[in-house]
């Protein structure tokens, strides 16, 4: 009797699931599934963007990702001298070997040259069919990782801030939003300006002030700060997202748990992690998931700041949509950054634990 | 042929009167005058065509933004917008969708305006755009400083601009340690493509793609010039000047922080302005010749094109005329400072009267340099971000120019399937 | 004793100089742009680049223009509403249903709970170029103007938010609050609307606060599902519109002058809410 009961109650529950599900399904089936359909589509074909009529568009299968991916490796042969032993660069002191455009296949695809590396005493070269790409990847994980670590760090310890009692609380509430809520497109130019080569430019009018340079470096040029500004933009403008998200998560911890802890002489440190961020972690995975996801599309910030000097997955999509038209190609990144975000996001649900039914 | 067109605009006209008011979209520039001057314009076009309403449309400041916009419509083949305002590098990327005007009058329109840029706009024999204000590079300098140093007048060569920007740089920076002698558009964008044109096609070095479809810009002239550009970098140019847009090239040359600048014609009177560090102390000419005894100006400037997909083509077809007329073209000239495309424009009193340096643009104008956007169509867009990435790494210092240009003429073979001439 | 005295007092002041630095780290970038909103052209082109705007000679000199020229812009203005209306209505839709479903899978038992999560958020994986087209297609057939097309397109970015950190908020409530509702006669849904939601109203502030803030801030779906509506245009739009008095020049002092006005309202916004940020659950409230 009492199982029947149950299994009635679970019933009903289920039903009442389904009908509270629905209005977010019939929403998103609305606005997401031809869309997303549509990318996953268009990503195995050559479509063109705004083609015309005179334009046809064919199946080619996984061509995209290949173009896209395709990487290989070359051992470079060694440049000899008359006497046979490998000759050295003058000014460098470095060995020479063959130029790597010489000894990376042509056809029937061109590959280009990526990096080298030494291998056992070999120097091998790698050739991708679209380094610019391949770079991208990169430069987002790197970006996306630094990133992300920088504001959570910051972002917690601005939320404990914020959780701890003192005057001036609401003030700092308020406040800590204020980079979030500037329009994401205009605070890239504010850093762009802020950034400025010449003593035009804040940081190094500030630099030169301090005796610390000559008041031109170059920071969205040079190879060196470019990353490192990326990321210092975005820890700015992102960080606020992180600190309301783990407040909201430090709110729903029970303050008894602290109280019994004081009267247990636990010190702060210990409290914490005994206390905070176990009950933290399922507020924390989500912060991070939604955060990463949005690191790894990252797009105004790489768009404004260095335009095609170093891209982002999402802005060199953006570049071969708009500039470029190619939709086939311009599909199958996104179905690529598509992936690269699943795959983060299982991650940390299974890292936090918090993905248990 | 004429009349016969006349005719069958007003046919059509009729027509489409007959089954209600017709609207016309114009997608053209942004808020401001040049906003206020398009409206006017419509406002005037509607009193002679009454029964038509014409809606003009902003769309953004940004070429690449208006760019997405734009293809966005064409993607779905929208009516919604009628007649579009073209950058000059669009017309072959975006011929498919876009009317011949010839066919609804345009070779009543075509001769008054430079040859260069009809040409430009004529893809397979259609005339795809009909010109509305133009651009061309332009060497600014300082007046004042250049007597200071005794020289009585601007560089004529590249070379002769580096020795003088050498000589005053060393002598000013000792008062302020900003000053410059040159600055330029030197980020890896396509304001790189124009100046690189520029100092590529002024020694000598072709336009990276000639009109017979062949690539030739692996070539030693190219490579020559380029090398002198990366021995200005930190010298007679600051090191930021590769992250250099117009705009920041301007904001130093108008703080009074340089010697030279390469620019638009806009510069000039912004410069002129109340609250301008160099109001009165500067001139203009056209760009230094290399190599080939020549300077060469890049191509700028906008189009108004007819959209196939718009239901009232010649309609539309006679507002672009319309728009880009001489009297329009000549206030906006005088209000605006909007280069005219028509010739008769620069010897006309009143345009000459507001903007003096109008008299003297007219060489660069009329000798101006396109960028291959047409022969490369559709693909230009590629070529471009190629050439100014490849441009970037030599002035940068990362390659060497000779091997960065060879491997840019693969690339670009590549890409367009066309034949590279090599050296 | 006064040794502990004094060492707390330290303390207590290296605190302060902490949140001094935070405010700093905050507020900075932002004052430069509103210091270079209060600067003429020359001024901006200045070398070095002063604190506070000052003329040639080095006096303090305010320049007004940049505001009174966005303001006598009708579009700007207009979009302030328009971007009002429209994260304000996309971010109720979106706690009004994502708090519906979060309900479901964080406090009621059904099967398939994950793959629904993971569903949910696969949603909103996609960068927003690449759908672009494909809501353009979608928005065309249903035939919608652009205020109603933004609001349901930036609920592909929103929904998936709100439901997923309600849902941690959700499944965080004691299952014993539930089970006394019902023994006390309540049907579920009456416990999550009567009982539940409002426990959560710090979540949903939260919540609110970010979703509204991200579609304050969206410029790519609005600039095409406005492009043949002007008059819906929302600030980031309006903005990228903006334009110097000729082609080329950028009007850079009035763009900040914009940044700023346009982030007073949000402030505003946080400032009636943050109370509730912290306020709501006090969790000796939740005990069953």
């Amino acid at each position: 009797m009492a199982k029947k009961q149950s299994s009635l109650l679970l019933k009903r529950q289920q039903s009442l699931a389904i009908k509270l599900l629905l209005p977010t399904f019939i929403v998103l089936g609305l606005v997401a599934i031809y869309p997303l359909g549509d990318v996953f589509v268009t990503s195995f074909t050559d479509r063109e963007f705004a083609g015309g009529e005179d334009n046809t568009t064919d199946f080619v299968g996984f061509q995209n990702y290949f173009s896209l991916l395709g990487f290989t490796f070359k051992e470079l042969p060694p440049v000899l001298n008359d006497d046979g032993t490998q000759k050295i660069d003058e000014k460098t002191g470095e060995p020479v070997y063959e130029r790597a455009i010489r000894v990376l296949p042509r056809d029937p695809y061109r590959y280009r040259e990526l990096s080298q590396f030494n291998w056992f005493g070999k120097r091998i070269v790698v050739g991708a069919r679209n380094p610019d790409f391949l770079k991208a990847i990169w430069n987002t994980l790197v970006f996306t990782v630094l990133s992300v670590f920088l504001e959570t760090l910051l972002g917690l310890f601005i939320a404990l801030v914020v959780n701890s009692n003192f005057k001036a609380k609401g003030a700092l509430r308020t406040t800590m939003l204020v980079p979030w809520a500037v329009i994401t497109v205009v605070s890239a130019r504010i850093w762009e300006w802020m950034l400025q080569p010449g003593n035009i430019g804040f940081f190094n009018m500030l630099l030169f002030r301090l005796g610390l340079g000559d008041g031109q470096a170059s920071f969205l040029t040079s190879a060196a700060l470019q990353m490192p500004s990326m990321v210092m933009v975005d820890v700015w403008k992102t960080t606020p997202y992180m600190a309301l998200l783990i407040l909201a998560g430090l709110q729903t911890i029970p303050k008894e748990l602290y109280e019994a802890a004081n009267v247990d002489g636990a010190h702060k440190v210990r409290q914490f992690f005994s206390i905070t961020f176990p009950l933290l972690r399922p507020a924390l995975a989500v912060a991070l998931i939604f955060r990463t996801l949005d690191a790894l599309r990252v797009f105004d910030v790489f768009q404004v700041l260095l335009g095609s000097k170093m891209y982002s997955m999402a802005s060199y999509n953006y570049f071969q949509l708009i500039q470029n038209r190619q939709m086939g190609l311009a599909s199958a990144i996104g179905v690529i950054i598509f992936i690269f975000i699943a795959v983060f996001a299982v991650i940390y649900m299974r890292l936090m634990g918090v993905d248990k039914e | 042929m004429k009349k016969f067109l006349l005719v069958l605009t007003l046919v059509t006209f009729l027509l489409s009167v007959s089954f209600g008011a017709v609207t016309l979209t114009v997608a053209a520039g942004a808020v401001g005058i040049e906003l206020e001057l398009a409206q006017q314009a419509a406002e005037e076009f509607m009193a002679l065509y009454p029964g038509v309403e014409v809606k003009v449309l902003e769309t953004p400041d940004l070429a690449t933004d208006r760019l997405g916009l734009y293809l966005q419509f064409f993607e779905a083949k929208s009516s919604e917008v009628d007649v579009y305002q073209i950058d000059v590098i669009w017309p072959g990327d975006l011929a498919q969708h876009l009317v011949d005007l010839y066919q609804y009058g345009g070779h009543d329109y075509a001769g008054n305006h430079f040859p260069a840029i009809i040409e430009n706009n004529t893809v397979d024999g259609k005339l795809i755009g009909i010109p509305w204000f133009t651009d061309a590079g332009l060497l600014y300098y300082r007046t004042d400083l250049l007597e200071k140093y005794g020289y009585d007048h601007p560089p004529a060569t590249w070379d002769e601009l580096e020795e003088m920007a050498k000589t005053v740089q060393a002598g000013e920076k000792a008062n302020n340690p900003d000053f410059w002698g040159f600055v330029f558009q030197g980020n890896a964008y396509e304001g790189l493509t124009c100046d690189a044109l520029e100092w590529v096609a002024s020694n000598g070095g072709g336009t990276i793609i000639n009109t017979d479809k062949q690539i030739t810009i692996a070539n030693s002239k190219a490579a020559e010039i380029l090398e002198q550009v990366r021995g200005w970098i930190g010298t007679i140019a600051p090191e930021g000047v590769l992250g250099f847009a117009e705009e920041d090239a301007r904001k130093v040359f108008q703080g009074g922080n340089a010697l030279f600048m390469r620019n638009w014609p806009y510069a000039w009177s912004l410069g002129q302005s109340d609250d301008s560090a160099v109001k009165g102390l500067f001139g203009a000419c056209p760009l230094p010749a290399g190599d080939s005894g020549k300077g060469a100006a890049a191509l700028g400037g906008w189009q108004l094109a007819v959209s196939k997909y718009s239901k009232n083509p010649a309609l539309a077809a006679q507002l672009a005329f319309y728009l880009a007329n001489y009297e329009n073209q000549k206030k906006r000239a005088i209000i605006g400072s909007y280069n005219p495309t028509i010739m008769s424009l620069y010897q006309d009193p009143d345009v000459l009267e507001a903007t003096p340096i109008f008299g003297s643009l007219y060489d660069v104008f009329i000798n101006a340099t396109a960028r291959p956007s047409t022969a490369s169509a559709p693909r230009y867009n590629e070529v471009s971000t190629l050439f100014f990435q490849a441009v970037h790494s030599v002035i940068s210092g990362e390659e060497e120019a000779m091997t960065a240009l060879e491997n840019l003429a693969l690339d670009l073979e590549e890409v367009t399937g066309f034949e590279v001439i090599w050296e | 004793m006064t040794r502990k005295k004094t060492k707390q007092l330290i303390s207590k002041i290296l605190f302060y100089i902490l949140i001094v630095v935070i405010f700093f780290y905050l507020l900075f970038p932002f004052y430069w742009a509103l210091n270079s909103s209060l600067k003429s052209e020359a001024q901006l082109s200045q070398t070095p680049a002063t604190f506070i705007p000052r003329d040639a000679n080095g006096k303090i000199s305010i320049f007004w223009n940049n505001y009174a020229s966005i303001f006598a812009n009708a579009t700007f203005v207009r979009s302030i509403f328009n971007s009002i209306i429209v994260a304000g209505s996309t971010t109720l839709v979106s706690l009004l249903i994502g708090s519906f479903s979060a309900f479901a899978l964080g406090k009621l038992y059904f099967k398939g709970k994950k793959v629904t999560l993971y569903l949910i958020l696969s949603m909103t994986m996609f960068p927003q170029v690449t759908v672009l087209s494909g809501l353009y297609a979608v928005i065309t057939t249903l035939n919608l103007a652009a205020v109603p097309s933004m609001i349901l397109t930036y609920m592909i970015f929103t929904l998936p938010f709100t439901t997923w950190v309600l849902t941690t908020f959700f499944k965080q409530l004691p299952n014993e609050i539930m089970q006394s509702a019902q023994v006390d006669g309540a049907t579920p849904f009456q416990t999550f609307w009567m009982i539940l939601l409002p426990l959560t109203a710090p979540a949903l502030v939260t919540t609110g606060l970010l979703a509204f803030i991200a579609a304050w801030n969206e410029y790519l779906f609005a600039l095409t599902f406005t492009s043949i509506e002007p008059t819906a245009r929302t600030i980031p739009v309006a903005i990228s519109m903006f334009s110097g008095t000729i082609a080329r020049q950028e009007p850079f002092g009035e763009i900040m002058a914009a940044a700023v006005m346009v982030t007073i309202p949000v402030v505003l916004l946080v400032l009636i809410f943050q109370r509730k940020i912290v306020a709501g659950l006090t969790a000796g409230a939740v005990k069953g």
